[in-house]
């Protein structure tokens, strides 16, 4: 079956590194169709559909998987998890620079509500962006210094993109 | 009579919804699209489409030049606005009118009384129906607006005088609160409605949210069609709705109806409407208030459906094409019990924050009972320009309890990745306890978010099943596999 093999050409007999939240969980994947995690009991795991795999030890269910860069996504019996695959090597930090705060998702900016050298308080309203008909506050996530400001109203922002630096 | 072509002037799952309620009743649908919704299923589903401007609401759906010219562009008789968007505006109704195509809702002036909360609280007054104590403010200034507040009492709630579905809507539980939430208020009110007017109401505690619908024809005929339960709601907006409601007596839910059909009559209503009352207390001692009235079909119409076997969108296209509504009160009864959920797009762990990204896996349920209307695919995109609805899921059943087993079933093989979605916020929302002994108030999601949000550990199947994902699944069974990438597809057929 194409799809098999197109799995068995990218994962076959590897270890893939998962991370969710502050864990870490290395996977691997045999070629007899097995998987073991931590190097625990193996699972069957196979290819039941397009999205759709077919995994248990002794008892199988199905889940639903999809990938999107570093992302992975599981759907298991109404439950979603997502993990990040880790590549061998130094750990990735997260999100953008420390420090600097960015929109949790593509807004447009609405007003800003400090200025560079302001001393912020846990919790203010920094910068309002809406999306979605929504007004979201970007709010400060600890005491500090405004050190930059890095967007105006209108700017459409994306994720990751600094808006403001807080030293 | 009846019509030869509706435009739906919306999109997503309500523009899927009445295009197919008019092939089955042999009319045409002409579906409008933005730049953003050019390969959208509503597009794809209707008669014939027309682009109406870019991804921007304001230059596309809240466009009503853009939605009249396409409206007498192809030749359509009728406008069917759906809900959101243009639906609740008189300007577009009266606009529809004069462009020579029959607005499928009330008319201009009726959308215009019940969507002020002023004139529509003056006017429950005056037909007897009971209403929260509350005021809206001559000086609409931010001082105006926390001097009726502090008149009306803390805690209270500042909203929009124009809107409904919580946008614009702020509870106010101290002096402090007020300073920038007022602002805020008026600002979305602008955005979401054009009009900043804000109005100011005492705040009913732990309250049950349960509306009426009802339906006027234009031959003097009125009736409701029982109650929907509506008190799970976060950010003011609904997640979850049922019917029959819980709480109700047989002797509180004849009261809130007749009470329901007189506000439609002395409002002079036409088509299908809601009546929202806030419910305060329980059993026999239980008191009703009017809350407001949305003149339009709601989202959460499919439940009555479900419990009264009618079609709502079909008698919409019956009634306002002049015809009589097809059943009398008497002929109407609630049978069985129907849930409905609402997926959206949205991470519940972050302040139930809008998603947007692609539909890598988005499968549908499917069995006994189970009714799934939806306006997304899988390998399609949500945008951040729209309301993050995917999906609305409605299970119907024997009773209330094999309701809720049916809808925890359905999302169980409700498989949706690639961005994040409330599904298995659902899942426990309708497990809990609380929920399944209809301990039910609209600050329920807030009482037990903890637990609501508690995820627990990692199973090694779904570790094992990450492990050999492949990028993007996006092929159907039987279906020609595409590119890789979504992204790539939709650039490659798109238009």
């Amino acid at each position: 079956m194409d799809d098999a093999d197109a799995v068995g050409a990218l994962t076959l007999d590897q270890t893939v590194v998962l991370r969710r939240g502050d864990r870490e969980y290395r996977v691997r994947v045999g070629d007899d169709g097995t998987a073991t995690i931590d190097g625990g009991p193996a699972l069957s795991v196979r290819i039941a559909g397009s999205g759709e795999i077919r995994v248990g030890r002794g008892q199988e269910r199905t889940a639903w998987v999809a990938s999107a860069g570093e992302t992975r996504w599981v759907f298991l019996d109404g439950n979603v998890f997502e993990f990040e695959v880790a590549r061998e090597g130094p750990r990735r930090t997260a999100g953008a620079a420390r420090g600097s705060l960015s929109a949790p998702m593509p807004a447009s900016v609405v007003r800003v509500e400090v200025a560079p050298g302001d001393r912020v308080r846990k919790g203010d309203s920094l910068v309002i962006l809406e999306a979605m008909k929504m007004e979201l506050p970007v709010r400060a996530p600890a005491d500090g210094i405004v050190a930059a400001v890095h967007c105006r109203p209108g700017d459409l922002v994306k994720p990751g993109v600094p808006l403001i630096d807080l030293e | 009579m009846t019509f030869r072509r509706v435009l739906v002037a919306n999109r997503g799952e309500i523009a899927v919804r009445i295009i197919r309620a008019c092939r089955e009743s042999g009319i045409e649908s002409v579906a409008i699209f933005s730049d953003a919704d050019a390969d959208a299923p509503h597009v794809r589903l209707a008669d014939v489409s027309v682009r109406i401007g870019p991804a921007s609401p304001a230059e596309s759906y809240l466009s009503i030049p853009a939605v009249i010219e396409a409206a007498r562009s192809t030749g359509a008789d009728a406008v069917h606005p759906g809900y959101g968007f243009l639906s609740e505006n008189p300007a577009f109704a009266r606009a529809c009118e004069a462009a020579g195509c029959t607005f499928i809702g009330p008319p201009g002036d009726v959308i215009e009384r019940m969507g002020s909360k002023i004139a529509a609280r003056a006017l429950m007054v005056s037909a007897g129906v009971p209403v929260v104590p509350g005021l809206t403010p001559r000086d609409q200034s931010d001082a105006g607006i926390a001097g009726a507040v502090a008149e009306v009492g803390y805690p209270a709630v500042v909203k929009a005088s124009a809107g409904g579905g919580g946008k614009g809507m702020r509870v106010l539980r101290d002096e402090n609160a007020g300073r920038d939430m007022i602002p805020a208020a008026r600002r979305e009110a602008l955005t979401a409605f054009g009009d900043g007017t804000l109005y100011v109401e005492r705040l009913i505690e732990t309250p049950r949210h349960v509306e009426i619908q009802v339906f006027c024809d234009n031959h003097g005929h009125a009736v409701h069609l029982f109650e929907r339960e509506c008190s799970i709601q976060r950010r003011h907006q609904k997640v979850i709705e049922e019917s029959p409601s819980p709480g109700l007596t047989p002797a509180l839910r004849d009261a809130m109806g007749r009470a329901a059909v007189a506000a439609a009559r002395v409002a002079g209503y036409r088509n299908a409407g809601t009546i929202e009352f806030l419910l305060e207390g329980t059993g026999e001692a239980a008191a009703f208030y009017f809350l407001e009235m949305n003149t339009r079909l709601q989202v959460e119409h499919p439940v009555t459906e479900a419990v009264t076997g009618v079609d709502l969108v079909r008698a919409q296209l019956t009634v306002a094409a002049g015809g009589a509504l097809p059943w009398s009160q008497e002929a109407l009864t609630q049978r069985g019990h129907a849930i409905e959920v609402r997926v959206y797009a949205e991470d519940p762990a972050t302040g139930f924050l809008p998603q947007a990204g692609p539909l890598l896996v988005y499968r549908e349920p499917q069995g006994p009972g189970i009714r799934v209307d939806s306006g997304v695919r899988e390998g399609g995109t949500i945008s951040v320009d729209y309301d993050p609805l995917l999906a609305k899921l409605t299970v119907a059943a024997e009773t209330r309890g094999a309701a809720i087993e049916r809808a925890i079933a359905a999302l169980r093989t409700f498989p949706v990745l690639g961005i994040r979605t409330n599904i298995p916020f659902l899942v426990r929302v309708l497990s809990h306890p609380d929920f399944r002994e209809a301990r039910l108030h609209t600050g329920f999601i807030e009482q037990h978010l903890t637990r609501l949000l508690a995820g627990g550990d990692v199973p090694d199947d779904a570790l094992a099943a990450a492990a050999i994902a492949r990028p993007s699944p996006t092929a159907g069974a039987g279906v020609p596999a595409p590119p890789t990438d979504p992204w790539t597809t939709l650039t490659r057929w798109g238009r």
